[in-house]
């Protein structure tokens, strides 16, 4: 019996062209699967409540009340213009009238033409002997057998800064009663970084910009997490032998606290919602992990093990999950993972995503994403929103240059992130717009960066 | 010598020269199809892409950013168009006669005709006051309404949401807060999940609670519509609520809310 012959080359030729074919054929077929659709169509026409907004009535003779008069119209107007769910009646649509309390006021007047408003906030303002007070009221326009929905009265040392807090105070109070039980925004600070010259530092002010004032004085502090309770900002500092570092500023000392690092470059770090853990992405082992730690640095645990980790954020709804980058497949991508590191999902599926946020409500999570990064493609980073169930997107910024560091505020409707609009660095500011990516507008001038709304 | 065939005897070999043909061909025909299929009918359909149509159910985010639906301003209408209007126009001066200059001569007037001298009427006494019978009380007035009248309706795309409280006294002490229910759920109603042919024209009642903190709760439905998609697409309106807002005042209230479909 004739042994089987050395395969022959012609056989080997045939079976490599087999094997060939094969694989084009198992590639083929993917590319003939029907297009996958998105239509971002969310409703069906119920529209916004109309609110308007009357000019507050002054009651006492001190010539201090105009000027926080002024800034107490002023600011609650914007605040109830900025929440998103209100049609608010435009100021030349308002009756000029000012009522002061509910005997003054005419619902009809309000409810009808031009204004047509279903609510109605007034009230009245008095500084007496250095003290301000105000009388809120909200009323429903369209009831006028039972026209108030409540009445709030406002008391503090006069000042045209307590005139604004009061009137964020009564407009958060407006946008519980009226938008759904979520508390509003306009008590809530942004923490973001300024440049001046070669330092930077961390800065902080109101939502909406206002009160804008410098917190650390390290020289070079980037990425400031300000913590759930208000209390502390953790932040990466650079220092003059070291490498980066994560700094700790209290809020409640007015100086640094200690944080214990080690190794040589520690960044990016995150709050858990708890506020008693820490995600940073350290090198301690070597390559850039994430490690969680508690809030003064100690107990500190590796999570990943593939390096290239950075940029963690937590879910705040359930403390259990953290979103991070990674750079394990090459250009770097947004995962998540349980808070132990398990259950590793990989959500974007190509481009360069970086600095995520995850949403109030859990379900959300905004980062800045190239989708056309490479040579030659036309690039463009933008801030997306992705549905973490159904990992669909939405592109919210386009054409307004470099877009970076979303971060979500309290309620879930807004968004703030930094704007170079001509790519150049120092052109950078500081934007918010709702989530939806609708009004959009600057909170700062040029020369800021990656801003940390708070939590509360 | 073996009755089986060996390895040896069989030429060409399993995975040899022909099978790759034979792989060839049938990726050769693939193509083939595939051209036909792009190029000769022409535009290719993609199931549920005729907006008119709207049957399949579109894509959409399962949970919603929460802000209110952006309703486009019929421009035509002054009072919902963003635009500033311009100021109306001031009300037309009243024509005023020039004040007499001092050294017009002011012309006497005739006197006009004297009024007849006025007497006073004559003090007639009241007519007696009999029972009248007392008109019968509307169904409408005593409260036997046999349908409820909705207390806040909101129109949607292809059809009509309303809601009701069913403890009135709260419906009209706080109809704000039920104008924020009805809009609330009305914004979460895709009318796309629902099948259109079938639900045309009909109408599905749900029942359901609101607690304390203004969650929903207990959501059942009470009135069947007949088509099953509309009965689906008013729970899961219902279903995406987290909250409307704390109660005003009580406990909790039940809503009774009917959603119409209506496709144009």
């Amino acid at each position: 019996m004739q042994s089987g012959p050395a395969t022959p080359r012609s056989s080997q030729h045939s079976r490599l062209a087999t094997l060939a074919l094969l694989l084009a054929a198992i590639f083929i077929a993917p590319a003939l699967r029907a297009q996958d659709w998105f239509h971002l169509e969310t409703s069906t026409g119920a529209g916004k409540l109309r609110l308007a907004v009357a000019s507050f009535k002054s009651t006492s003779a001190d010539p201090a009340t105009l000027p926080a008069k002024a800034a107490f119209d002023e600011t609650l107007y914007n605040d109830l213009s900025n929440a998103g769910i209100f049609d608010l009646v435009s100021k030349d649509m308002t009756p000029q009238a000012a009522p002061g309390g509910q005997s003054e006021i005419q619902l009809s007047q309000w409810s009808n033409p031009p204004s047509n408003a279903a609510m109605v906030a007034f009230g009245n303002l008095a500084v007496n002997g250095g003290r301000l007070t105000v009388n809120g009221f909200l009323d429903d326009a369209k009831n006028p057998q039972y026209p108030q929905i409540f009445a709030r009265q406002y008391s503090d040392t006069a000042s045209e800064n307590n005139a604004r807090q009061i009137a964020h105070k009564f407009a958060d109070e407006i946008i519980a009663r009226l938008g759904g039980g979520i508390t509003g925004i306009a008590e809530t600070k942004i923490y973001y970084v300024k440049q001046t010259g070669s330092s930077k530092e961390i800065w902080g002010m109101d939502y909406d910009g206002a009160n804008q004032h410098q917190i650390t004085h390290v020289g070079y502090a980037i990425s400031p997490r300000i913590s759930p309770d208000n209390s502390r900002i953790a932040f990466s500092s650079l220092g003059r032998n070291s490498g980066f570092q994560i700094g700790m500023y209290s809020l409640l000392l007015n100086r640094t606290v200690n944080f214990a690092n080690s190794g040589s470059t520690n960044q990016s770090p995150a709050w858990a919602p708890s506020g008693q853990q820490l995600a940073i992405s350290s090198s301690r082992t070597g390559n850039m992990e994430i490690w969680v730690s508690d809030a003064q640095g100690t107990s500190a645990h590796r999570i990943t093990q593939f390096g290239h980790e950075a940029s963690p954020t937590w879910n705040p709804k359930t403390g259990a999950q953290i979103a991070w980058i990674s750079g394990r497949t090459g250009l770097p991508q947004l995962y998540i993972m349980e808070a132990d590191g398990s259950g590793v999902q990989r959500l974007t599926d190509g481009g360069y995503a970086s600095s995520p946020s995850w949403s109030p409500n859990g379900q959300f999570l905004a980062f800045a994403w190239d989708r056309k990064y490479g040579p030659g493609a036309p690039g463009g980073q933008d801030i997306y929103v992705m549905e973490i169930a159904t990992k669909k997107w939405i592109q919210l910024t386009h054409d307004g240059g470099r877009c970076d560091f979303p971060s979500w505020s309290p309620d879930g409707r807004h968004l703030v992130y930094s704007n170079s609009p001509d790519g150049r660095a120092d052109h950078n500011r500081i934007m918010t717009m709702l989530a939806d990516g609708t009004q959009k507008r600057a909170l700062t001038g040029p020369g800021t960066d990656m801003p940390n709304w708070s939590w509360r | 010598m073996s009755v089986f065939a060996t390895l040896d005897d069989q030429t060409p070999d399993r995975f040899g020269s022909g099978f790759a043909r034979a792989i060839g061909l049938h990726i050769l025909v693939g193509c083939f199809l595939a051209v036909l299929a792009i190029y000769v009918p022409g535009h290719v359909e993609h199931w549920g892409e005729n907006a008119s149509t709207v049957g399949a159910i579109q894509a959409s985010m399962v949970s919603a950013i929460p802000l209110p639906s952006n309703v486009t301003p019929v421009e035509k209408s002054v009072l919902a168009s963003e635009n500033t209007t311009p100021a109306p126009k001031p009300p037309p001066k009243e024509a005023t006669q020039p004040p007499p200059k001092p050294t017009d001569i002011l012309i006497k007037e005739k006197n006009p005709l004297k009024t007849p001298p006025k007497v006073a009427p004559v003090e007639q006494p009241a007519p007696p006051k009999h029972p009248q019978p007392t008109p019968p009380t509307t169904k409408a007035a005593s409260g036997d309404a046999a349908t409820q009248l909705p207390q806040a309706i909101n129109q949607v795309k292809n059809g009509t949401a309303m809601a009701t409280v069913q403890d009135r006294t709260f419906g009209t002490r706080y109809a704000y807060y039920l104008k924020i229910v009805s809009n609330t759920v009305a914004g979460d109603w895709y009318t796309q999940e629902a099948d259109p042919t079938e639900s045309q024209g009909k109408r599905v009642t749900i029942l359901f609670d609101i607690n304390r903190d203004g969650v929903p709760e207990n959501i059942r439905i009470e009135t069947r519509s007949g088509s099953p998609s509309l009965d689906a697409s008013a729970l899961h309106a219902l279903q995406r609520v987290d909250n409307f807002g704390p109660l005003p005042a009580g406990d909790h209230i039940t809503v009774e809310y009917t959603f119409d479909y209506k496709h144009p």
